[in-house]
């Protein structure tokens, strides 16, 4: 662990997800006012001791507004990512093991698939189902599928051939076991590393909808949206824009950050070196 | 004669020589401290001599090269010293400076060629490049001399090579390639790291034959560094031995290895395996035969359904015969010595007796015939076990140790559940490690240790017949001995057979009643362990018998 925090991407990406995680869970209680209270006589102020982040057109309170939607915000990364990894790895898990024609199949569909840039793929779905925050994660864990399949077989495959695994067989265990006792806990680094950056990404996509009309709907306080219903009064207060922004990009970095470095830690090349 | 008048006597016949080390120490910043890796090293390479360095992995004797060619990681300090090539301060240079001195008046011969060689240029484009860079000679005259290099190598179309890639090459004639390139700006000095260690056995015979001509017509000084000591006595004048990074011993070779003073040189020397004196258990008294292998093929790539339909006639060409037509019996209690040459099929034939390969032909076990992979069933399993070559990759590094021992008595329900706990603490006791290791994770344990927990998970299953497949290679040599002694005591207490795959021949003839050799995927012959010298054995055996290193130092075991 010490080995962790020895590298400042590690430091930076901690701070900023404990920042990111504090707000998810903490924020709705610790917000100063109320985040839909209208306040007319306020309308689009600067950062000022009454409003640390100033206000919206509405004369909503900006920091009670990006703390409130913290948890909704956070909440549909890690569950997009959570979702899609599962699914991803499974077939994923699946392709590697039983490899042959098997294989071939799955990795040729989701070849065609990952063709598909993220967004554009988790657009088209988006418009198949229709807009709202759980149609909008669903797409986003679809879209990250095919990408996710491809790291776990990869890792699955690169542990199938070890002589431990070999050795298993030459037992004679059973093929359950093998998978879940003997292959799955060595692949597992990869893609727990994956899925940690690939969170950032779902906020971000999450947030383009939201910004897109797709996601969340008006008047939730979700980050991507508070963007967009912003984006009107950017010339005249930016503060409105800047501050949802701004924490879009500390979620992702965090994020990203850190799965970066835990990348670099399960590395058994550099943690035994 | 002591130390230091020899060191003295070898100054004054070279004024200046060609490489010189005094108390040189280096150590690697790790997250647990500094580690120390060389201590007080001195080492002196007169004009036109040899020195070989031995020691074990992790002696430091790659570190010393290193140091010498400028070329240490980042996390690498000096501690003091000097390096002087012909008096030449090396440690004052700057890697521009460097840059001009390796590949001009110092090079370098790597352990693995196939590694060592840019896999996308041609051959012919590699050597004129250090031509070209170090003596100023144009493309076309570099070409011309290039071929001139490959041809002192021994290499009997040196035009054609030039214009081959690596993988057109086979793993000696890339040596010779990689060899002709530190030759070719006829350098002062040669450092070997290893050189003939990732080549087989006639191969690497080859090499050190020519690598004894070059050093005859350039008059070249050489550091050759090596864990072989057999190796070592055939090419270097004077040795040094290097044992967790301070030199323990040195002297001329034939001194060296007749009478050794330093205890690890002994012990060295002691483990290095004698064919001539046996050390397995006695053979079984009548011959019964355990498991017979009747025409045993793999067909490696083997054409798919619709290519045989198509081509019928191309079935036999498409792919490669790992191990065709093999038959020999494995007898109760024995053990049966299989050695070759990488790629012989040696390997092949354990991953069809452990049920890993597919194969064609029959498996008889007792009477019982298996006609294929997946007709092995659970039961001739538990009979058959296999020892792999790696320890470090052969256990899960997320289990623990018992855990590991534990799963074949488990999954063979070899004993009580209650009773796994004590039989783990047996077993482990069996490979002479302590009880407590069974809480330890592989990666807690040494290469040595991995492969006795590797030897005690085979042995758990209680079976008729262990496969070892050269599980000694990835060991050093007084750890290797140490294994084949263990193997040999547990099956005197259990009376298992044992196939034991090897390309070290000294070490089989050691351990085997009878020895099976594998060429290019067939049995070329099989005998039983005394007449391994009689004058009716294949042409084959008698060159791999004549090219394994003999050297028997008598009076060193009497010491030792």
């Amino acid at each position: 662990m010490r080995n962790f925090f020895s590298s400042p991407t590690a430091i930076m990406g901690t701070a900023l997800l404990s920042i990111v995680l504090f707000a998810a869970i903490f924020g709705p209680m610790i917000a100063p006012y109320d985040p839909q209270a209208f306040d007319p006589l306020n309308r689009l102020q600067g950062p000022s001791m009454a409003h640390l982040f100033g206000t919206d057109q509405f004369g909503r309170d900006l920091l009670s507004r990006v703390l409130t939607g913290a948890p909704s915000t956070v909440a549909f990364g890690v569950g997009a990512t959570l979702l899609g990894v599962g699914i991803g790895s499974i077939i994923g898990v699946v392709a590697g093991v039983s490899g042959g024609w098997i294989d071939s199949t799955i990795m040729r569909v989701l070849d065609g698939l990952l063709a598909v840039p993220d967004l554009l793929f988790t657009l088209l779905i988006v418009t198949i189902l229709g807009g709202g925050m759980e149609h909008a994660m669903l797409a986003v864990s679809i879209a990250f599928a095919p990408g996710m399949a491809r790291i776990a077989r990869s890792a699955v495959l690169s542990v199938r051939t070890r002589d431990y695994v070999r050795a298993a067989v030459a037992r004679g265990e059973s093929g359950v076991y093998i998978v879940t006792c003997e292959v799955l806990p060595n692949a597992l680094s990869p893609i727990v590393v994956e899925a940690t950056i690939r969170v950032s990404f779902a906020i971000m996509i999450g947030a383009t909808l939201g910004f897109l009309g797709l996601g969340a709907q008006p008047p939730s306080t979700e980050w991507g949206l508070m963007v967009a219903e912003a984006r009107q009064f950017m010339f005249r207060n930016p503060w409105c824009v800047a501050i949802p922004g701004l924490s879009i990009a500390i979620a992702a970095l965090g994020f990203n950050l850190f799965g970066d470095a835990l990348r670099d830690a399960l590395d058994p090349k550099r943690s035994h070196g | 004669m002591t130390l230091q008048t020899m060191t003295q006597d070898v100054i004054a016949a070279a004024e200046k020589p060609a490489l010189s080390i005094i108390n040189y120490s280096l150590s690697y910043k790790t997250a647990n401290g500094l580690i120390s890796a060389l201590k007080n090293i001195d080492l002196t390479i007169p004009k036109g001599k040899t020195v070989g360095l031995v020691g074990e992995s992790g002696s430091g004797k790659s570190s010393m090269a290193w140091s010498v060619m400028r070329y240490l990681p980042p996390n690498a300090v000096e501690t003091g010293g000097a390096i002087r090539l012909a008096g030449e301060e090396l440690l004052d240079h700057t890697p521009w400076q460097m840059a001009d001195i390796r590949g001009k008046r110092m090079s370098m011969v790597f352990q693995d060629p196939s590694t060592s060689l840019n896999p996308t240029i041609r051959l012919g484009e590699q050597i004129a490049e250090v031509l070209m860079r170090h003596r100023g000679l144009t493309k076309a005259q570099a070409w011309a001399e290039a071929e001139v290099a490959l041809a002192r190598t021994g290499i009997t179309r040196p035009k054609e090579m030039l214009q081959r890639f690596p993988h057109e090459a086979s793993g000696g004639e890339k040596q010779r390639v990689v060899i002709a390139t530190a030759f070719a700006c006829e350098p002062e000095l040669i450092i070997f790291d290893e050189p003939t260690t990732a080549l087989d056995i006639l191969t690497a015979r080859q090499i050190l034959d020519l690598f004894n001509q070059l050093r005859d017509e350039t008059n070249v000084s050489a550091l050759y560094i090596s864990h072989d000591l057999g190796l070592v006595s055939r090419v270097v004048d004077e040795v040094s031995v290097l044992h967790k990074g301070v030199i323990v011993e040195r002297g001329l070779v034939g001194e060296v290895f007749a009478k050794p003073s330093a205890p690890y040189t002994k012990q060295l020397i002691g483990a290095v395996p004698n064919p001539d004196r046996f050390i397995g258990v006695d053979a079984p008294a009548e011959p019964k035969t355990l498991i017979k292998l009747d025409g045993i093929g793999v067909h490696y790539g083997a054409p798919s359904k619709i290519q045989k339909m198509f081509w019928p006639e191309d079935a036999e060409k498409v792919g490669f015969w790992g191990a065709k037509d093999v038959n020999f019996e494995v007898r109760k209690g024995e053990l049966l010595g299989v050695v070759g040459e990488s790629g012989s099929g040696k390997s092949t034939i354990a991953k069809v007796l452990a049920g890993l390969q597919d194969f064609q032909g029959n498996l008889e076990i007792e009477g019982k015939t298996v006609t294929g992979r997946k007709a092995i069933d659970r039961a001739y399993r538990r009979r058959v076990q296999i020892v792999f070559q790696h320890p470090d990759a052969s256990l899960n590094p997320r289990q623990k140790i018992g855990t590991i021992i534990a799963r074949p008595l488990k999954l063979y329900g070899v004993v009580p559940r209650e009773k796994i706990k004590a039989r783990i603490a047996e077993l482990l006791e069996m490979v002479r490690l302590p009880a407590e290791y069974a809480d330890r994770y592989p990666h807690q344990l040494s290469g040595g240790e991995k492969q006795r927990v590797a030897i005690a998970r085979a042995f758990a299953a209680e079976p008729e017949l262990v496969i070892c497949d050269e599980v000694t290679a990835a060991l050093d040599v007084s750890v290797q001995a140490a294994v084949a002694e263990l193997l040999v005591k547990l099956q005197k207490d259990t009376g298992a057979a044992c196939v034991f795959i090897t390309h070290d021949l000294n070490l089989i003839r050691q351990l085997a009643h009878r020895i099976a050799v594998m060429h290019h995927g067939k049995l070329v012959d099989f005998f039983d362990r005394p007449d391994a010298r009689s004058e009716d054995r294949d042409p084959y055996t008698k060159a791999l018998l004549d090219a394994v290193p003999v050297h028997t130092p008598v009076e060193a075991f009497e010491i030792a």
